[in-house]
């Protein structure tokens, strides 16, 4: 179990960015880290990695084989990606083949567009990002560390990635993440930790599980002149906490203060409204619930 | 840290930055050392010279590769040992130094007219290693590691060559040329350079040190 013990972090005498930070991962869980931008998130996950030492504090327990996923990775290298990962798995202390053969089966696993053998500079964002997602898998993690991971992947990549976490978690991991939108997190995390003003507090479950929080049940389907809608990633938008797919369209479960927003985005893309009924959440949704829809 | 020191050249070598290092040592080592006779010891103080600048340069090239995020990755992925990173550039930079030494003892041999002894092969190897190892701790500090700004690493490391080269009678760099420039016979000068070259030695273990020491801080 991955433990920050009172850290706090300020750089030269500048303002303290984290004070007096108490966090727990416990292996086999996802613990997420919300925040808005600035909050101090990326330092507490360069402080859990151990890239960089809190100048208060202790960081202990940490797995030996750690996985790291910084939020931008766009590498100005001719290297191909395949020849990157190769060279990260030797790095880990794999076998060349043994290495080569593991990236060729993450790369497949994530669907890079552009072809492994094409060099990394000319990838776009969110193929850099599976590049940067597969070297952090080329050996089983015990702590894998996601610096907003959602964005930049498209909607396919999305679920891979949710399997991913949920698959390191299941063997025994410990996989930390952040995200700025407090959907993404109650609906993938088994924890989750709110970041701000460098301080970071455990929400607990309680508030949703004894809360009777109102929400609708969207209905959206093909429009009548048959035009075929955009493909939205549901799960991002904000509010939702539940989708369902099927072949005539979608089912989508809404925070009530969100129902407004979401109505006007799916109207916007294309999609027609067939029914909105309301309902309540009556329990926190499971980890991944709301990316059933989207494993393919 | 073998893997890293591939991966290194590896990254090196598809950016090309080690063309602009490797061809100021060719051209130095053709102005300085063409059509040269007599005394071996002033043509490979020339030679130790073309590798000190270009060790320099070659260094600073080689650790500013990496943009943050990619070298954040390359320290996780070493087991968050950022020393072991920064030892493998170093390691890279001194292998490249060791084929550009082989050019810079024979080159003079095939340009010019004189009579080697394996004495002078020795003190050829000793003057321009003991180059190399200044030239490499130059480099090391002036990296983006120490400053973030690439045209202060400039200034800083051109002022620290110009130092180590012009400053009269200065160790190591300055006072082996002296020494070498002025006695002709290879024999008498082994010991003095062995010293040079411990020195040499000594400063990179010190300016490694005082690199991861400030990166260590930044992070």
């Amino acid at each position: 179990m991955l433990r920050l013990q009172s850290v706090s972090k300020r750089y030269g005498r500048g303002d303290w960015i984290l004070r007096d930070v108490d966090v727990e991962a416990p292996a086999g869980e996802i613990v997420a880290f919300a925040g808005g931008n600035g909050s101090g998130k990326s330092t507490l996950l360069r402080i859990a990695v151990g890239l960089s030492r809190p100048t208060r504090g202790t960081v202990a327990a940490r797995p030996p084989v750690v996985g790291y996923v910084p939020d931008r990775f766009s590498p100005n290298e001719r290297m191909s990606a395949a020849a990157y990962l190769t060279h990260m798995g030797r790095v880990r202390g794999l076998a060349t083949p043994a290495a080569s053969a593991r990236a060729g089966l993450l790369l497949d696993r994530l669907a890079l567009v552009g072809g492994k053998h094409a060099p990394l500079r000319s990838l776009s964002k969110g193929n850099a990002q599976k590049v940067a997602l597969a070297q952090a898998l080329l050996v089983e993690p015990g702590l894998l560390v996601l610096d907003e991971p959602w964005s930049g992947l498209d909607a396919d990549a999305h679920g891979v990635l949710a399997e991913i976490m949920t698959e390191v978690a299941a063997s025994g991991g410990t996989v930390v993440f952040t995200d700025h939108r407090e959907s993404v997190t109650r609906a993938r995390a088994t924890r989750t930790y709110t970041v701000g003003k460098g301080r970071v507090s455990l929400r607990g479950p309680e508030p949703w599980a004894t809360e009777q929080r109102p929400a609708a049940d969207v209905v959206l389907t093909v429009g009548r002149d048959g035009r075929v809608p955009q493909g939205l990633a549901w799960e991002k938008l904000d509010g939702v906490l539940a989708v369902n797919r099927d072949v005539t369209g979608v089912k989508v479960r809404v925070g009530r203060e969100s129902t407004d927003a979401l109505l006007f985005t799916a109207l916007q893309h294309g999609w027609s409204v067939e029914r909105v009924t309301e309902t309540t959440t009556d329990h926190r949704p499971a980890p991944n619930a709301a990316t059933n829809g989207d494993m393919r | 840290m073998i893997a890293l020191i591939r991966y290194t050249f590896a990254t090196v070598l598809h950016t090309q930055r080690y063309l602009a290092p490797l061809f100021l040592f060719m051209g130095l080592m053709g102005v300085l050392t063409v059509n040269g006779s007599g005394p071996l010891p002033p043509a490979y103080a020339s030679s130790a010279g073309a590798l000190f600048v270009c060790s320099t340069w070659l260094t600073i090239a080689l650790m500013s590769l990496d943009d943050p995020p990619q070298r954040a990755i390359v320290v996780i992925t070493a087991g968050g040992r950022s020393l072991t990173v920064l030892l493998a550039a170093i390691g890279t930079a001194l292998l490249s130094c060791l084929v550009l030494m082989i050019f810079g003892l024979f080159f003079p041999l095939w340009m010019g007219d004189y009579v080697v002894t394996t004495t002078d092969l020795l003190l050829g190897i000793e003057a321009q290693l003991t180059c190399a190892l200044v030239g490499i701790a130059i480099g090391v500090l002036c990296s983006r590691l120490v400053f973030k700004r690439q045209g202060y690493a400039l200034a800083a490391a051109l002022a620290l060559v110009m130092g180590a080269l012009f400053t009269k009678g200065m160790p190591p760099v300055n006072r082996l040329f002296t020494l070498m420039a002025t006695t002709p016979d290879a024999t008498k000068l082994l010991a003095p350079t062995g010293v040079m070259l411990a020195i040499s030695a000594m400063i990179l273990a010190m300016f490694t040190a005082a690199t991861q020491f400030i990166a260590g801080r930044r992070e």
